[in-house]
């Protein structure tokens, strides 16, 4: 087979041991990469037993068969661990240069176990890997630690900033300095191993099984990415936050801890002002030709985003209109190593509680001038940092208000009321690692179209197409591509391109089939862990009280109606478990429990 | 109950088709999977005129009473829904299509637009043609792979997330296989405008 490394390396930081293994090529071909090879591995690694933040829990970068092939967008990887925020499967996955140098080293998988006495670094070159001192590191932020471990041509640098090393459940990994491994806690993880950055270097060439293919499919892809006014004039000019004015004119913004569904300033916040306002340049992750990051500059400073998930959270969510200080808020998330949006959301929470007389504090929504402290109190724990560092649904549990948390399963939702995206909601409810858009996204058939429109408010059959469109963003996130390229270029492109490289054959079929294994076996894991039907849904606010105003005035999630069809479209029985009969059509009959 | 906004759609998809002459009077037939049941148009429905209770709710796994009304291509939508990742099927019969397949194993349009949906389009043989066990053999094998499959002197069947979805890739084969049509009566040398040409096929 072609396109894996076929290599793997194991480091335990309580032992100092360090291994290459070889990589297991039945698993590559049935979870290709990243986020699939990543949750099997877990699976036999990581038990119900296992504390998030001890030393037996283990952190699984992984790279996927086309990363590092020049595909389009092949720079990404994922991390893959138990959560510290929700307990579930955790998958998080970045773009940058950082992948491709990971498997430019030979590798397809780094599996970090153990925990350090002292702080370290791990560092990959061609001559081998090693443990080195990280102790003059601990304690310096993002930028600092990248810079200087020698971010630069042909060396790229991963690391936590203060917020991972102070244990905070919402805290990221970053690579290449400004992008993000954001959600669920990874950075945390990383932090309680006392492992500060991985440093990698490695110019090893990727095997192609048929190039000519690769070629072609890579041409016709160009093609479609060229012809979307989505991937070739949107994302470029505007970047991601180039969506908010859309999503705000159809009510489907949350606002002010999702107490409403449209923000009555988002014009200043949205794409459009970011490019008039703050645009330095745009700028693109390595073999990306769609360039949706943005380098901004305020008053006081250049930095890289905010992109549109930032925008909102520590924007709309939090009833802040003040872009600059919007921005600057998100540039400091990166600098501490907080994840932007859970950050925004908690904080979010935190107001409502306030403003409701829960908390005792002069948290307001609309306080641009709080974020700043709020952030780095969050980062280093301190004062009512230290609760919010927990992340929100602990936060309000510890004052008796959890309904106020807007979470699935702990992990803080994203920039979509699904009361105004009825499919969004079931796409939430049921997401393996908590609320995410990542894992499919309806933003496409509900409101952008792609492939076709289907109207955002019917409930009718939006199960099918939330599972096809998880599955879908499995198996993407196992190849590991980015879901920008995606919403141009169908999964046909990914399946040929997967085929052409490693010279195994996977239809269009094949390929979703592999996302609707690794969704299998992640719901597996999550039920290992004791999660059951109950967890699979949204907060009280979404389910009884309807958006007041706007075009989704009177809407309110149908949750219960959808679930029901959602599980018996996946071969699930009613409690939301995989059947024998599921299970043996996808190859994990033997994890059944 | 089939919603209100799910009827209209086949209605739509149902009445174009039979507009566009894809498909006859009483020839063609759409679906929708909804969870583990699959709503299909009722056996001698007209596609051009659907109307309350010509549409039948029936099981993906299991036959239920709804079969016997059913359209003669269900055991086919049953087959294709457990195969791929589809959510709906267009059952149609496109004639220029239908004219091409009778001599070729595979259609590569060479039109721009085609070229740039579909690529190439198999063409797959089934003795007896209508509801038989070959065709639910071959036609879930060839749509893992392709969005829109030929059976040879039958008609098509196309798979999207959305009927149409699936109309789209009927439409743009039927207009393809025109123009291989037209420009075969042309008779000219083709100038090249496409870059690697060839490898359409391999598609």
């Amino acid at each position: 087979m072609q396109g894996w490394m076929g290599k793997t390396l194991e480091v335990d930081l309580s032992s100092g041991e360090i291994a290459f293994q070889q990589l297991d090529s039945n698993l590559a071909r049935l979870f290709l990469g990243g986020r699939g090879l990543g949750a099997r591995l877990l699976w036999d690694m990581v038990g119900p037993e296992v504390d998030p933040l001890s030393p037996d829990n283990v952190l699984i970068f992984c790279t996927g068969p086309l990363t590092a092939t020049a595909f389009q967008t092949s720079n990404r990887f994922s991390v893959t661990t138990k959560s510290p925020l929700t307990g579930t499967v955790l998958d998080s996955n970045s773009g940058g240069s950082w992948g491709m140098r990971l498997k430019r080293s030979g590798l397809d998988a780094l599996v970090i176990k153990g925990r350090a006495d002292q702080p370290v670094y791990l560092e990959i070159t061609p001559e081998g890997a090693s443990l080195k001192d990280a102790s003059h590191l601990w304690g310096k932020t993002v930028p600092e630690t990248t810079l200087e471990l020698g971010q630069g041509p042909g060396r790229n640098v991963l690391c936590i900033g203060p917020a991972g090393e102070n244990l905070v459940r919402i805290a990221d990994i970053m690579n290449d300095g400004t992008r993000a491994l954001g959600r669920g806690g990874v950075g945390a993880v990383m932090g309680s191993k006392n492992l500060k950055a991985v440093v990698v270097e490695g110019e090893e060439k990727v095997g192609f099984a048929d190039r000519q293919r690769f070629r072609f499919v890579r041409y016709e892809a160009s093609k479609q990415l060229t012809a979307s006014p989505l991937t070739s004039q949107a994302l470029p000019q505007f970047g991601t936050a180039g969506v908010l004015n859309l999503v705000n004119i159809i009510g489907a913004l949350p606002t002010r801890n999702f107490q409403q569904a449209q923000f009555e300033r988002a014009e200043d916040i949205s794409g459009e002002a970011i490019a008039e306002s703050l645009l330095v340049r745009k700028s693109a992750c390595w073999a990306c030709p769609i360039a949706c990051t943005r380098i901004t500059k305020t008053a006081h400073r250049e930095g890289e985003g905010p992109e549109f998930e930032s925008v909102w959270a520590l924007g709309a969510d939090c009833g802040i209109g003040d872009l600059e200080a919007i921005t600057e808020a998100s540039y400091l998330c990166g600098d501490l190593g907080l994840d932007t949006m859970s950050t925004g959301a908690t904080i979010a929470c935190a107001m409502e509680l306030a403003e409701r007389g829960i908390i005792d504090c002069d948290l307001r929504f609309g306080r641009a001038d709080l974020l700043e402290g709020l952030i780095r109190a969050i980062a280093y724990r301190k004062g009512i940092g230290d609760e919010l560092a927990e992340g929100s649904r602990r936060f309000a549990e510890m004052h008796g208000a959890g309904e106020y948390s807007m979470s699935v399963k702990g992990l803080e939702m994203p920039a979509y009321d699904p009361r105004g995206m009825q499919g969004q909601g079931l796409l939430y409810a049921t997401s393996n690692r908590g609320a995410c858009h990542m894992r499919g996204n309806m933003l496409g058939p509900e409101v952008l179209g792609l492939p076709k429109l289907v109207h955002r408010l019917q409930v009718q059959g939006k199960a099918g197409m939330v599972v096809l469109h998880q599955d879908a963003a499995a198996a993407i996130d196992s190849l590991v591509l980015c879901k920008f390229a995606n919403m141009a270029v169908a999964e046909e492109y990914f399946a040929r391109a997967v085929t052409a490289v490693t010279g195994v054959s996977y239809s269009t079929g094949d390929l979703i089939r592999v996302g609707e294994r690794v969704w299998n076996l992640e719901r597996l894991y999550n039920l290992r862990e004791g999660f059951t039907r109950a967890d699979d849904t949204l907060p009280r606010r979404l389910l009884e009280e309807p958006v007041p105003d706007g075009p989704s005035k009177g809407w309110v999630s149908h949750l219960p109606e959808m679930l029901d069809e959602y599980y018996r479209f996946r071969g699930w029985d009613e409690n939301g478990v995989p059947t024998q009969r599921k299970l043996e059509e996808l190859g994990l009959q033997d994890l059944a429990a | 109950m089939i919603d209100e906004q799910v009827f209209r759609q086949f209605q739509e998809i149902g009445r174009d088709l039979y507009v566009a002459a894809l498909v006859s009077s009483h020839g063609g037939n759409l679906s929708m999977r909804f969870g583990d049941r699959v709503v299909i148009k009722r056996r001698g429905a007209m596609l051009g005129r659907l109307k309350e209770g010509d549409l039948i709710d029936t099981g993906l796994e299991k036959a239920d009473s709804g079969v016997l009304l059913a359209s003669t291509e269900l055991v086919v939508h049953r087959a294709i829904y457990r195969a791929t990742p589809a959510l709906a099927i267009v059952h149609a019969h496109p004639r220029t299509a239908i004219a091409l397949s009778l001599s070729r194993d595979e259609i590569v349009p060479i039109d721009n637009e085609g070229s740039y949906l579909l690529h190439k389009v198999p063409v797959v043989a089934a003795e007896f043609a209508s509801g038989s066990a070959e065709m639910v053999e071959r036609l879930p094998a060839a749509l893992q792979e392709y969005k829109i499959a030929m059976l040879r002197g039958h008609g098509c069947f196309a798979i999207g997330q959305t009927l149409d979805e699936a109309f789209q890739w009927v439409s743009c084969l039927e207009e393809s296989c025109q123009i291989i049509l037209a420009a075969k009566s042309i008779d000219e040398p083709f100038l090249e405008y496409r870059k690697m040409s060839e490898d359409y096929k391999t598609w």
